[in-house]
């Protein structure tokens, strides 16, 4: 009878004390290419902020991540294509210059802070910002993944390939640069007068050097 | 060789026909105790410590499979004692043996009574009798009781032999079991189908013309109203509401283009304190009780959701998947309660109206509920298939730069100290939201607000949502206990993200009390007749 009883009620006991011990642990993070770093060029975990940049692993190239702040990175901020010989200055909108903006303002802010330890911010080249195309995208959301570069727009973003014959309406500016719109990621080329958005890219950081490792 | 039980078992055996009712009647008990108590690990932290034993995923459909059948079992059973009691008289009830197990048998079935009948009335989902979930809930733990005192004590006694007689059939099954079996299980899926397929309120949608105007401000002062016939349902298992419950009361009208509701429910605070954040000594904190988790069931607005389908399955069409891990790939929920998405490609409309983030634009969030989302891995939550129609532009944002449990650092600050003063207390009916550029960007020198500070945490960065998300209007004014919610959709918005509305939609409602997820639900789906 003893035996028995213990048959009988040990093995459910201890499976009840087993489940009540046995406490799930809370979710963690999966390994991704993205990672993120904050402004000084430290790694930070997947769920954690905030952070002004984002390495990807596949390609080692280190992302400028857009803002709401109202400051330099801020996400509103649109920007001419200008280079030091040729493109159009000044005719995007953004609050930090005393005139208007063009995209070698905000390389040159973004070098003198050096934004997430590193001073070799550029333009990217197209294949360069065609890597972040995301198709996963949220219905509605820019063709990017907003977890890791919040604050994008659906709209067009320039890259550093320039000297481009432009086509259509824009025929008699003759040249333009090309851009990338984050709406159905495609490839356009418009005019350097254009007001674009900008995301800027370095390589050779060492704070992506580090996360890769 | 011929043991003793043997020889005993051929004097004191089972039918084949007691050994079919018994086994399915012990299946569907097991099937309902281990379903019902996932369905209780919701709302019970006691019962979440088991969690891990219980079966997860679409177990309301399973609760009330089990229930079909362990009903028809005990209609059989009572049948066929009223039949032996007329045909033997009272002496067929055999009080000379009326031992240990006679009692914990009939006890068992008082039990089994309660659970059934408050089952049935749960189902109904009737307000005017008041909640029967608590008495459902002890019968339950009844059950569980009775599986030990019952099956517990005869293998006590007997050990495996106990399982022998109820299992072993002694004779060849013939014909006439194995058609009584195929008529039980007929009858208790033709029941279930039947309950699946009717078990719906109804909701009159009124047809008013056209011209007839309907303004959206949540003071019902239509006459229209007054003639449309009212539905009123108990909805239950949402945090704060007392015991859980509000009964909820809608009404509908259309004019073959837009659809109108007005809905109504007992809540007796009006809580628009959205996560606000506090000044402590170490730096501004979210006021919260559950959040992390993305289980807030205090600093929170109040909310109200409608999900509208083509299918009337139960559990929020086949939505509501319990569990910390309902599917296996995809990643678990920090709560442990489940999540909503849909089996299949088939899209569930959802409008979700918050008293703080939405109610100002006069709009409800126009989400959907459809397929599991894929796991991104930027995101410490996973919402299955519970997901945002398209936006185009900005509408609220936290005023934190990151979340932390700990402290954050605020987005924006506001211009002038005094913009804060009507926030002295958590509570109160100060809108609990600041427009973006009454507040300027932060920065650490500015934040000089003393200890104790009280801040708004929701920042309008536009007034309106565009697009898909803007598709239903929605306003609700709070008075004297209850929230009364107007809502205005066209019937057909033309999106794939989107349910159009007709005769035969199927439609649900939840309210939540200062609660992030923790609504409250009814079983029975509102099926829509348009006039
Ligand atoms: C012996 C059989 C049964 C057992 C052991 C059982 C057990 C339970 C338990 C533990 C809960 C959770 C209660 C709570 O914490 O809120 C529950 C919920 C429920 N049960 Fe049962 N139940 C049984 C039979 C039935 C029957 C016959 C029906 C009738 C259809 C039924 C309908 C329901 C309903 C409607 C709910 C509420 C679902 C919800 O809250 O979403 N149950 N049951
Ligand atoms: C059987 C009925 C239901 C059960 C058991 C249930 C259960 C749950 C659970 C466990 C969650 C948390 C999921 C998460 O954190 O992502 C949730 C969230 C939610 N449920 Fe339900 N639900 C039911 C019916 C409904 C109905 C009928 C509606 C709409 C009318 C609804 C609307 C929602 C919404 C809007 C949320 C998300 C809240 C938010 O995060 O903002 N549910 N539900």
């Amino acid at each position: 009878m003893w035996r028995r009883a213990l048959l009988l009620f040990a093995p459910p006991a201890c499976v009840l004390l087993v489940a009540i011990l046995h406490q799930q642990p809370p979710p963690t993070p999966v390994e991704y290419h993205l990672g993120k770093i904050d402004r000084n060029g430290e790694a930070m975990g997947a769920w954690s902020g905030p952070w002004a940049c984002v390495c990807d692993a596949r390609t080692g190239l280190l992302w400028e991540v857009k803002t709401d702040d109202e400051g330099i990175h801020h996400g509103d901020w649109s920007y001419s294509w200008y280079r030091e010989d040729f493109g159009v200055p000044n005719n995007g909108d953004c609050y930090f210059e005393e005139e208007r903006c063009d995209t070698r303002d905000l390389i040159r802010r973004s070098n003198r802070e050096r934004l997430c330890g590193t001073d070799n911010w550029r333009l990217p080249a197209s294949a360069e910002l065609q890597t972040l195309l995301y198709p996963q995208a949220k219905e509605g959301a820019p063709l990017i993944d907003t977890d890791y570069f919040p604050k994008t727009r659906r709209g067009d973003y320039w890259t550093r390939d320039g000297e481009k014959p432009l086509q259509g309406v824009y025929r008699h500016l003759k040249h333009g640069a090309v851009a990338i719109d984050f709406i159905a990621g495609e490839q356009v080329t418009i005019p350097y007068r254009n007001a674009a958005f900008v995301r800027l890219v370095a390589d050779a950081s060492k704070a992506c050097h580090q996360l890769r490792k | 060789m011929v043991t003793f039980w043997d020889s005993a078992v051929t004097k004191y055996s089972k039918s084949n026909l007691w050994i079919l009712f018994h086994t399915a009647a012990v299946l569907a008990l097991l099937v309902n105790l281990s379903s019902g108590l996932r369905i209780a690990t919701l709302r019970r932290p006691a019962i979440a410590q088991i969690a891990e034993l219980l079966p997860d995923g679409r177990v309301h459909q399973l609760h009330f499979l089990g229930a079909c059948a362990l009903t028809a079992i005990a209609c059989a059973y009572l049948l066929f004692r009223l039949y032996t009691l007329i045909r033997g008289g009272f002496r067929s009830l055999d009080w000379k043996n009326f031992d240990y197990h006679r009692c914990v048998i009939w006890g068992g079935c008082a039990v089994l009574a309660v659970s059934l009948a408050s089952g049935w009335l749960l189902l109904s989902d009737t307000a005017a009798l008041g909640s029967p979930r608590e008495l459902h809930f002890a019968a339950a733990l009844g059950m569980l009781l009775y599986l030990f005192f019952h099956g517990g004590s005869y293998l006590l006694q007997y050990g495996r032999r106990a399982l022998l007689l109820i299992l072993r059939p002694t004779r060849q099954p013939g014909g006439r079991l194995l058609a009584s079996a195929a008529v039980a299980t007929g009858v208790v899926l033709g029941g279930w189908h039947f309950i699946a397929g009717s078990a719906q309120h109804s909701l009159p949608v009124l047809r008013v013309s056209v011209s007839t105007p309907i303004h959206i401000d949540g003071a019902a002062d239509e006459t229209e109203w007054t003639s449309a016939q009212p539905l009123t349902l108990s909805t239950e298992g949402g945090a704060n509401f007392a015991n859980g419950n509000t009964p909820v009361t809608l009404r509908a009208l259309h004019n073959t283009r837009e659809i109108y509701f007005l809905i109504s429910w007992r809540d007796p605070t009006e809580s628009l304190t959205h996560l606000p954040l506090r000044k402590t000594e170490n730096g501004w904190q979210v006021q919260q009780d559950g959040f992390h988790r993305f289980d807030e069931t205090r600093y929170y607005e109040d909310k109200f959701a409608v999900l509208l389908s083509d299918a009337c399955d139960f559990g929020a069409a086949g939505t509501a998947h319990l569990g910390r891990k309902p599917l296996d790939n995809k990643p678990a929920n920090w709560h442990g309660h489940g999540y909503h998405y849909s089996d299949s490609d088939r899209i569930h409309d959802l409008w979700h109206w918050k008293a703080v983030r939405t109610n100002d634009m006069y709009l409800a969030d126009d989400n959907f509920i459809g397929p599991p989302d894929i796991r991104r891995p930027g995101r410490r939550r996973y919402t299955a298939g519970y997901r945002k129609d398209g936006k185009e532009s900005g509408s609220y944002v936290m005023n934190w730069q990151w979340y932390r449990p700990d402290t954050v650092i605020p987005k924006r600050l506001p211009r002038l100290a005094e913009q804060l003063a009507r926030y002295e207390s958590a509570g109160g009916d100060s809108d609990w939201v600041i427009p973006w550029f009454d507040f300027a960007p932060y920065a650490a020198e500015n934040d000089d607000f003393p200890e104790g500070t009280l801040m708004p945490s929701v920042i309008y960065s536009s007034n309106r949502f565009e697009g898909d998300r803007a598709d239903v209007r929605a306003r609700a004014r709070w008075r004297d206990g209850r929230w009364t919610l107007e809502l205005a959709r066209p019937l057909d918005t033309g999106s794939a993200k989107d349910v159009a509305i007709h005769t035969g939609t199927c439609l649900w409602v939840s309210a939540f009390d200062r609660a992030q997820v923790a609504h409250t639900r009814h079983n029975r789906p509102i099926r829509l007749e348009l006039e």
